[in-house]
């Protein structure tokens, strides 16, 4: 019984050591891929690429995801508000979910599932394959070359595809509110710019931000430290989307508290 | 292989020992190359021979002891200058470790452009020079690696290795997996690619058939040190029963 209770504590203790211990080595790589971003040389071509595999390739994507998301959020409100249900209620709850929450959110999701498991695997395979070492023996720095020009990107882009994913997300809504709901579109679209606040805009932006990072650190994190062959690149893939998706979530309630608390 | 003319040491690895999470792999590691030698390290799977090759290209760090490049000890060297350093060799991985989102050319040439800032075109002739000194066709430039055969790739890989002229070679296992024409035809490369550079190697293998055409010298390691040390000659007359063993199973005929 005594080794039984020794070895569950024992087992738990393990864990938590492991988890400080990843922490610990994921914080020594945050500070060294953030001094690495401000050194030269920087490579603009890589960023460029990033920048349009990022953001381009990642807009159908995040296109779709918000405008079917406004378009349930504004039948939804309807259907929920039904004691309230003017344009101007329905309006402010699409118009205020979307740019705080769901805009931001839906497409650090998206965005975790389509380029994080991108960034990891082909990092992770890199690794495994050796190249990541040809690459220091050829006089390039690895997290100068493969990891800062994808941090960059991500913090540039996210932001950007949010922007667009919110108008996107906001016009789904209309299209409902105006074209199933039959409600006046001059009175929404009035609702809609009046209840629109900087506030929401500005915290919208800094989430996604701090969402770029959270998806290019984690996913190059685990890409750069994947071990044993192909196993290893798919637990990277897995961990990459998991740990981010966990990430995201926590991390906008934090900020919301911030900036709403 | 070329005799050595010069006794210029280039690499010397002294008590070199490193383990992994306390599992020791290599203990009281000494050797030296000299300037225009080839040396051969064989052993057998698992036996430390590629860490011993990525202590000594700075990927690792040893537990203890000194590994000197042109005389300058590259443990615990400032990074700046082990880079610099580290410049200076040519080095093909076990599985050629070629970049796969990159055509060949610019694998080859990828040290060479980033450092001299080559122009795309001069960077393309640059590359198409090389692969005529090795036998390769011109067309497989504008591939990626994955379009070609794995003993492309590795003829691939040496070229990345030679461009830029390194004085220092280091090729891990350049024949594993391929089959004995093709093997026979790397070896010729590195024979090729260490007179063309008039440098020295190190070659990592476990064909013995391989070491007695590219290997001035040849050191095996065995029980985590080097058991063993001598000539080709030497190697194939050695009483000692692992040498015995690698001749023996992989090319009897060469011990006959």
């Amino acid at each position: 019984m005594t080794s039984f209770i020794l070895n569950f504590w024992g087992s738990i203790g393990r864990k938590c050591l492991n988890f400080i211990s990843l922490l610990g080595h994921f914080f020594l790589f945050f500070v060294q891929v953030i001094s690495w971003i401000f050194r030269p040389p920087w490579y603009f071509k890589r960023i460029l690429l990033q920048i349009l595999d990022i953001g381009y390739f990642s807009l159908p994507v995040v296109g779709l995801t918000t405008f079917f998301s406004g378009m349930v959020l504004a039948l939804q409100t309807y259907n929920g508000f039904t004691d309230f249900n003017n344009e101007t209620t329905v309006a402010r709850v699409v118009l205020t979910s979307i740019t705080r929450e769901l805009g931001p959110v839906l497409t650090g999701l998206m965005v975790a599932g389509r380029i994080g498991a991108k960034m990891a695997a082909e990092i992770a395979t890199m690794k495994v394959t050796e190249q990541i070492d040809a690459l220091g023996t050829l006089g390039t720095r690895p997290m100068q070359y493969l990891i800062a020009p994808k941090v960059i990107a991500a913090v540039i882009c996210i932001p950007f595809l949010v922007m667009i994913g919110n108008t996107i997300g906001i016009l789904g809504g209309y299209i409902i509110a105006i074209y199933k709901l039959n409600f006046n579109p001059n009175i929404y679209l009035y609702a809609t710019v009046e209840y629109l606040q900087w506030i929401d805009i500005v915290q919208g932006f800094v989430k996604a931000a701090i969402f770029g990072l959270i998806i290019s650190m984690v996913s190059c994190y685990f890409g750069y430290n994947a071990s044993k062959g192909a196993e290893g690149v798919g637990y990277a893939t897995t961990a990459s989307v998991v740990i981010s998706s966990i990430m995201i979530l926590t991390s906008t309630y934090i900020i919301t508290a911030l900036f709403f608390g | 292989m070329s005799k050595i003319h010069n006794k210029k040491i280039v690499i010397e690895v002294s008590n070199l020992r490193k383990s992994f999470n306390g599992n020791l792999i290599l203990k009281d590691i000494n050797f030296k190359l000299f300037e225009g030698e080839s040396l051969a390290i064989i052993g057998a799977s698992g036996s430390g021979k590629s860490v011993l090759l990525k202590n000594i290209i700075g990927l690792l760090i040893p537990d203890n002891g000194s590994i000197k490049i042109n005389n300058i000890n590259i443990v615990n060297l400032p990074r700046v200058a082990k880079e610099n350093l580290l410049l200076e060799l040519g080095i093909t991985f076990q599985h050629g470790a070629l970049f796969d989102s990159l055509k060949n050319w610019e694998n080859i040439v990828f040290k060479v452009k980033n450092r001299k800032k080559l122009s795309k075109k001069d960077a393309g002739i640059l590359a198409l020079s090389i692969i005529k000194k090795l036998g390769l066709e011109p067309q497989i430039l504008d591939l990626y690696p994955s379009e070609i055969s794995g003993g492309m790739q590795k003829r691939v890989a040496i070229a990345r290795a030679i461009c830029g002229d390194p004085k220092i070679l280091l090729f891990d296992e350049p024949t594993s997996g391929l089959d004995p024409v093709t093997g026979s035809l790397i070896d010729e490369l590195i024979i090729t690619a260490v007179k063309t550079v008039g440098g020295s190697a190190i070659t990592i293998t476990h064909d013995m058939a391989s070491v007695c055409r590219i290997a001035d010298k040849v050191i095996l390691i065995d029980n985590k040190t080097i058991s063993w040390s001598g000539t080709p000659k030497e190697m194939l007359k050695s009483k000692n029963s692992r040498i015995q063993e690698f001749i023996q199973s992989t090319n009897p005929k060469l011990f006959q």
